[in-house]
């Protein structure tokens, strides 16, 4: 989940580098996608040895055989329609020329009330905004942990 | 003819024949670490005795149905023998759908049901529609009602006239059960345990211990002070799955404020995430999400609607769905409400006995309403004029 910190963001001789409004757009981007996942490990059953040789299978890997023949022969059954993502549904929709309401119109629009604001390390209320990355602090403490942990390591 | 009702979840289908009651499954299927070559389907979760690490194989996509293979697996299981067994050529079916779902989504949709389930007739519905149903059949004198559904993708705010949809009140907003687990998964992974695999322990711990708050800033004042002061914070005791098969807070008179426990269980201590993370319904802007919270979200909707029906609106708010659950979310709401709306119209938030269930229980009563005939398609009308008829009578 840490990404690896490159140029936009490295520490230049001495002084902290400032990311641009674009970059920390970006990253909040990221966190939001990030909330939106299914799993962040991987699927246990990718994450298996190649079967070689030597590679014994579990026990009931027999009665898993036939289910991936069906698998198969349902897959043709299926057209290309019916294995589309969200996104592409949604352009698909063309709802920008459609008349409203649509899954568009019905998104609630942003808020009139003043944004509020919390450490973004111990998540109370904080005060003060890290010059270098536009995150949120509320003590010396929580921005020295900010800058060894997150501060720049979540850049693109 | 039975008639099988299901409400098809992003992550749990309502489902039970409209002479029974309702089960609540799992709409999706499961892999674990200890058996890797295996797929899990629905309530075969049960099966798995180390649920750590679980992988999650989920067929909706920001609240909409994608994955039919998923799906499909799903269904199978649920209508076949283990499950309920359903003779197709004996049964009709009322499934719901969410909101504005996608045109291809329900021509998918109405095909499977006809073509590869052979369903006798059909009749495709929003939840929300089955929930009004139920609460004008309950409140016969009551002219409109508006929904709040916060489920597992988004929460949507919907108001009915009657048996009337007012489609232009519609309002999302894309805070669900989902999207609070995550954020609660990445604080506690980021401030103490790594817990960003385990979608499945850190769920019930939300629902364990998480709270709306009635006054937020004084419950943070209240969670930053020290030993027993500090009234908000709990020490959740996580499951083993060997000794510990459940997870549960350790009674107030047993924490231990300084030190460590002596029995050796894994702990997580939770302070202002117990209400910082249900309070993103009521704020999505904390986490950056630019978008109202659910209270304005209704004040936005009913400020939509005709002037006359906006006062019956205020008094029949009606909570549906998992995260209304959340102790405090009722009174919270309707305190919030009172605040924003025009100080002549009375307020009034109503959170049924079973918010999870509620619309699941209109199909069952709708299925036994003399209008249910006019409402369904049946196979005859589906093979003679196709997807058009579907068009016609489904109005999603
Ligand atoms: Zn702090
Ligand atoms: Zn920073």
């Amino acid at each position: 989940m840490v990404l690896e910190k490159k140029g936009s963001a490295r520490v230049e001789a001495g002084q902290r580098r400032v990311l641009d409004e674009a970059t920390r757009q970006r990253r909040l981007t990221r966190q939001l996608d990030a909330l939106e996942k299914d799993n962040f490990q991987d699927d246990p059953l990718s994450s298996l040895p190649p079967p070689g040789p030597t590679a014994r299978l579990p026990a009931f890997s027999e009665t898993e055989e036939p289910e991936k023949k069906k698998r198969k022969t349902r897959g043709d059954h299926f057209k290309q329609r019916f294995r589309k993502n969200f996104t592409t549904l949604l352009e698909e929709e063309n709802l920008s020329e459609r008349a409203e309401p649509n899954y568009l119109s019905a998104a609630a629009p942003p808020s009139s009330l003043p944004p509020r604001h919390f450490c973004c390390v111990c998540g109370f209320p904080s005060h003060y905004t890290c010059t270098t990355c536009g995150g949120r602090y509320c003590s010396s403490r929580c921005l020295c942990t900010h800058r060894e942990t997150r501060c720049l390591k979540w850049t693109l | 003819m039975a008639t099988l009702v299901l409400d098809n979840g992003a992550c749990t289908a309502k489902i039970g024949y409209s002479h029974e009651a309702v089960s609540i499954i799992p709409n999706c299927q499961f892999r674990s670490k200890t058996s890797r070559l295996k797929t899990f389907t629905a309530n075969q979760i049960d099966e798995i005795k180390d649920p750590s690490g679980l992988f999650f194989i989920l067929p909706f996509q920001k609240g909409y149905l994608v994955n039919w293979d998923v799906q499909r697996k799903v269904w199978d299981h649920l209508f076949g023998k283990e499950m309920f067994k359903v003779d197709f050529s004996d049964t009709s079916i009322i499934i719901t759908e969410p909101y504005f779902n996608f045109s291809s989504i329900q021509e998918s949709m109405t095909e499977i049901l006809f073509e590869e389930y052979q369903f006798q007739s059909v009749l495709r519905i929003n939840a929300g529609s089955l929930s009004a149903h139920h609460y004008f059949s309950s409140q016969p004198s009551e002219l409109c009602c508006l929904l709040v559904d916060s489920g597992f993708s988004f929460t949507h705010i919907a108001p009915y006239c009657r048996s009337k949809k007012m489609k232009e009140g519609i309002r999302r907003v894309n805070v669900g059960g989902k999207l609070l687990t995550n954020h609660l998964k990445e604080i506690i992974s980021y401030r103490q345990l790594h817990v960003m695999d385990e979608t499945h322990v850190i769920n019930q711990v939300k629902e364990d211990v998480c709270y709306v708050s009635q006054h937020f800033y004084k419950d943070m004042k209240v969670s930053q002070m020290k030993g027993e002061e500090n009234t908000v914070v709990r020490d959740y005791v996580l499951p083993d799955f060997s000794s510990i098969r459940k997870g549960f807070c350790k009674p107030p008179d047993e924490m231990v404020f300084s030190g460590k426990y002596k029995t050796g269980e894994q702990i997580l201590r939770l302070a202002n995430e117990r209400f910082a993370v249900p309070e993103m319904l009521f704020h999505p802007s904390d986490i950056g999400l630019q978008e109202t919270g659910i209270p304005e979200a209704i004040v936005d909707s009913i400020q939509s609607l005709p002037e006359e029906m906006q006062a019956h609106f205020y008094q029949n708010v009606v909570l549906t769905g998992g995260n209304t659950l959340f102790s405090g979310f009722r009174e919270r709401l309707e305190a919030e409400l009172r605040s924003l709306a025009p100080a002549h119209l009375p307020v009034s938030v109503l959170q049924p006995q079973n918010p999870i269930s509620y619309s699941w229980e209109g199909g069952k009563l709708l299925a036994h309403s003399p209008d249910y005939d006019e409402l369904i398609v049946t196979r005859d009308d589906y093979e003679e004029n196709g997807h058009f008829i579907c068009e016609e009578k489904f109005d999603m």
